[in-house]
């Protein structure tokens, strides 16, 4: 079966995109430390081609062509790669987003030591997040999931401090208990009903009536399982301590990685696993639906609490993530593009803001809000990328997140849960409570007399090395032209009303 | 059944030849008996070719006396299994023996092809006098090689020595009252005459006794910790992985042939509860214990665990699923085991530490090992897609099914975090940058590869799953 496959293109390319980043990942494992260039090469030509090979699936699937592999794994339940509408989605912002983080990183980490090491677990999470998306099945998610959790650990702990160390301990903690509760969750999903792939609508309807409480439990322990990495309150508390990894490391693991993969994880199961009537006649979306909305406020406090950049940013997460979940759990259409669309539209901003706190603590040595005064004078288009990263934030026109808070405020008046609008207008209020006075400390407030904290890169050319300057710039324009441009299908608005279309057979 | 004899007669062949032999210098003795593995496991893996091809079990008796006075002995795919698996284990381990820096002993070779042979005889015996003497070989063997470490480690030899001939003695004591109960010990004919009496009760209890001491199941596991981290790394690696197994499977053959069904579905509970309990029990010890090879060993007393708990819940369901989890878990800890040994065994040699703090840095240090440290874990903590992984599913799916099973799975559950927190307690201090210890010698990689290879055949076994769950599904023997 498996060689009748490798015959057929439309079986190998999900195959071949995982591939694209897994196996310079364990050639950059065995590159010695000093071959900058050669790590470099394997580096960027994985990217290129898992783009090319995205492009290709992109527009196979916009044609309607069927992209599946398979292999026998258990009983009943094979291995199962599948591109859909969907998994392109996160597949393509995953690309993306790991061109501008390995380019930022490679600036970065310029003198520190074992690059082999870091860039090396950093592809295997970009394969682990890949394969994320294109599981074709829970066991197949739950493979990649718990790959993603090893590749990233080595990543979080890289500065091999105590307070790293520390902080690893406590991540995995977090994650591999939500991995083995997952696990249960799929197990007792499949001793119910078996597992299939993932279709729009779910499969799990025709066992509602005999095992009620059964599918009950499972989609609880799925959830609270998928919720660790999603940072659904009570369980994000490993995000904010995760913060003492290097910044391309944050970037990544609050763009598209960890907290990505966790939400993209409750849209499949919602969404794919139980489908949306279901999950409504079985009461379980309103529970979800409150959580999210709990999660969302509870992180915009919590970020306004905070002093040092870095950890508002993370609260911010925190909160931002659930407008995904939110969303889905409101279990209507528009909702349903709202939540989609904010998978990307998160993830452009958040590394953008990453990426800009990154520059300022390199650059002029500044963690706290208050060394930002005057910030514009010094390093003007890093404090531009991070305005439109923050407005975007707010929900400021035409920013791409203004977007996905116009589809989930409409949303949640036509699914009938008017109570939601008020929540997001609440969050958008404390979005701009803790945004605004960044911004306004950057442009408009007085440098300090005493000078930065320190002051690095003056020899460049740039505000800061260009290498971690342009990364930055460029996913911040991706959020304004994702905003501009909204209205065609090559924007992901345009691509998620066609995802959503197919979920909700409109 | 010739090519299950020839994968039993061959390690035997090589010790008497490495015995016999004219000059022969540890390194020949070592390619003798290398060579007799190797060869050992081509002919188990015909035989159990032909025995899934044929679908039925095979018996031979010996000598050709007929049933009652013969020996007999027995092949079914489930013991041509591991006698593949034995014979893998062996050729893994001394591939470790041979190449690494950290000798194991001149007289390993021997021992360990004697341990070979015994150990197949058990998997191909189905009668239990047969079986009570290869438990003897199989004990004099493996004290002998715990000693292999040098006088330092000859007090845990004698105590294990001690426990051994006890544990036997108290299982010839219950295979007498069967004895005179039923005048035959064929499990076969037992299987058929058995009924539920005091007598027999009383049988099955030392048996189980004996059994569970010398096979470490808990409550009846204190000794393993010592005996195990005690001998040198390629014999730990061997005790662990298949000696223990031993007794398991006499167990299971006593449990699921020989006593009466009604009061296995008695006992069962008792049985499984044990195991949870030892999957706790055991992973918290080992998430406690300061030295990195103590931790290794009570995590087979945790991991034995999930045995014991698919064996009790065989005998009170009675289903196939857990006759395959069972099996699984067997083959997949053994694996995982023998990796996560040798790669202690070269971490702590390298780092001139039995400390577990000694580790402090060893990504860096000894990346090799310490991979292959991680990589075995995670089999162990049942990471998928691992051979862990695939029996834990298989033991789940039937304990999931029914509601009123569900706290079955909440040990399972537990025993998971227990064993990822005792893994990534080495492996996050294998991370610290900031106080690196230092190693005592450049390490050697040969060694340190060779600690990865069951740990990648482990996580191999993903690609074989339905072909494993399809070859054990054939039920009982």
């Amino acid at each position: 079966m498996i060689l009748l496959q490798m015959m057929r293109w439309t079986s190998l390319l999900p195959v071949l995109i995982i591939l694209s980043s897994l196996i310079p990942a364990l050639l950059i494992f065995a590159t010695p430390e000093n071959a900058a260039r050669r790590r470099t090469i394997l580096n960027l030509g994985g990217i290129v081609i898992k783009l090319c090979l995205v492009l290709l699936m992109l527009l196979g699937v916009s044609q309607g062509l069927r992209f599946r592999f398979e292999v026998d794994f258990l009983p009943g339940a094979s291995l199962v790669l599948q591109g859909d509408a969907l998994s392109l989605q996160f597949v393509t912002l995953s690309s993306i987003l790991w061109l501008a983080t390995t380019i930022y990183a490679i600036g970065y980490l310029q003198k520190s030591q074992l690059k082999s090491r870091f860039f090396g677990y950093f592809s295997l999470c970009v394969s682990a997040t890949v394969g994320i998306a294109l599981s074709g099945n829970l066991i197949t998610f739950l493979l990649f999931f718990e790959l993603l959790t090893l590749a990233t650990f080595p990543l979080v702990v890289h500065r091999g401090t105590d307070a790293a160390l520390k902080a690893g301990r406590l991540y995995l903690v977090y994650t591999l208990s939500g991995g083995t509760l997952l696990l249960m969750g799929v197990a007792l999903l499949h001793s119910i009903t078996g597992t299939s792939d993932f279709v729009p609508g779910g499969y799990v309807s025709g066992a509602v009536e005999e095992n009620r409480f059964a599918l009950m439990a499972a989609f609880a322990l799925m959830i609270v399982g998928l919720g660790v990495k999603a940072a659904l309150f009570p369980l994000h508390g490993w995000l904010p301590r995760a913060m003492v990894a290097p910044a391309p490391v944050s970037a990544l693991l609050h763009a598209v990685a960890v907290v990505k993969a966790g939400a993209f994880g409750i849209i499949r199961v919602v969404y794919d696993v139980f489908g949306v009537e279901t999950g409504i006649a079985l009461g379980l979306t309103p529970v979800l639906m409150l959580a999210a909305a709990f999660t969302i406020l509870y992180g915009s406090i919590q970020a306004l609490r905070q002093t040092d950049i870095k950890r508002r940013l993370a609260f911010s997460t925190v909160s931002q993530v659930s407008y995904i979940t939110l969303g889905v759990a409101m279990a209507g259409p528009t909702a349903a593009i709202g939540a989609v669309v904010h998978l990307v539209h998160q993830g452009l901003m958040k590394i953008t803001l990453f990426f800009c706190a990154g520059n300022m603590a390199e650059t002029l040595g500044i963690h706290r809000i208050q060394e930002m005064d005057g910030l514009g004078k010094r390093m003007p288009l890093t404090m531009s990328a991070f305005t439109v990263g923050a407005l975007g934030m707010i929900g400021v026109p035409p920013i791409a997140g203004f977007f996905s808070k116009w589809y989930l405020g409409l949303g949640a008046l036509e699914s009938g849960n008017d109570a939601m609008l008020a929540v997001l207008i609440g969050s958008s209020i404390l979005n701009a409570m803790y945004f605004m006075p960044l911004i306004y400390r950057g442009w408009f407030a007085q440098p300090p007399t005493a000078g930065w904290p320190e002051d690095n890169f003056k020899k460049s050319r740039f505000e800061t090395h260009w290498m971690m300057l342009l990364p930055p710039l460029f996913t911040a324009l991706l959020s304004l032209l994702a905003g501009i441009f909204a209205g065609s299908l090559a924007s992901p608005l345009g691509w998620t009303e066609f995802i959503i279309s197919q979920e909700f057979a409109l | 059944m010739n090519d299950a004899l020839l994968s039993l007669v061959t390690p035997l062949v090589a010790a008497l030849i490495v015995l016999t032999g004219p000059a022969m210098t540890p390194r020949r003795a070592s390619v003798v008996v290398l060579l007799g593995s190797a060869f050992s496991l081509a002919a188990a893996l015909l035989a159990l070719q032909t025995v899934t091809a044929s679908g039925a079990t095979q018996t031979l008796n010996l000598g050709g006396w007929e049933d009652g006075l013969a020996i007999r002995l027995r092949l079914s795919p489930l013991s041509a299994l591991l006698l593949a698996f034995t014979a893998l284990i062996h050729l893994l381990a001394g591939l470790y023996a041979r190449f690494s820096r950290f000798a194991s002993g001149d007289d390993f070779w021997v021992l360990s092809a004697f341990l070979h042979t015994a150990l197949a005889a058990l998997w191909l015996s189905a009668d239990l006098f047969n079986l009570y003497i290869t438990l003897e070989l199989i004990g004099l063997a493996a004290v002998a090689m715990v000693a292999l470490s040098g006088p330092k480690a000859y007090q845990a030899a004698a105590d294990y020595l001690l426990l051994s001939l006890a544990a036997s003695m108290i299982y010839l004591l219950g295979v007498v009252f069967l004895y005179s109960e039923y005048h035959t010990l064929d499990v076969m004919q037992l299987a058929s005459v058995s009924a539920d009496s005091a007598r027999t009760r009383l049988a099955l209890a030392l048996i189980t006794a004996g059994l569970m001491l010398k096979g470490a199941l808990w409550p009846l596991h204190l000794w393993l910790p010592a005996a195990h981290a005690g001998a040198p790394a390629a014999v730990s690696a061997l005790l662990s992985a298949v000696v223990v197994k031993g007794p398991l499977f006499i167990l299971w053959l006593v449990w699921t042939e020989v006593a009466p069904a009604d009061l296995a579905r008695e006992v069962g509970p008792m049985v499984a509860t044990a195991g949870m309990i030892a999957l706790v029990a055991g992973g918290w010890a080992a998430m406690r214990s300061p030295y990195i090879k103590v931790l290794v060993a009570y995590s087979t007393v945790a991991q034995l665990g999930y045995a014991l708990m698919a064996l009790g819940l065989l005998m009170s369901w009675q289903i196939p699923q857990m006759h395959i989890a069972l099996w699984l878990f067997v083959i997949a800890h053994g694996l995982a085991k023998a990796s996560l040994f040798m790669a202690a065994g070269e971490m702590q040699g390298t780092l001139g530490t039995r400390r577990l703090t000694g580790l402090r840095g060893a990504t860096q240090t000894v990346p090799i090992a310490m991979f292959a440290f991680a990589v075995a874990g995670g089999s162990l903590i049942g990471l998928p897609p691992s051979g862990g992984f695939l029996a834990k599913w298989v033991l789940l799916e039937p304990i999931l099914s029914q509601p009123q099973n569900w706290p079955w799975a909440f040990g399972i559950l537990l025993g998971t975090l227990v064993s990822a927190a005792y893994i990534f307690r080495v492996v996050v201090l294998a991370f610290d940058r900031a106080t690196i210890n230092p190693p005592d010698t450049r390490p050697h990689l040969m060694g340190h590869w060779l600690a990865l290879l069951p740990a990648l055949i482990v996580w191999g076994m993903a690609l074989l799953g339905e072909q494993l769950i399809g070859l054990l599904a054939g039920g009982g023997v």
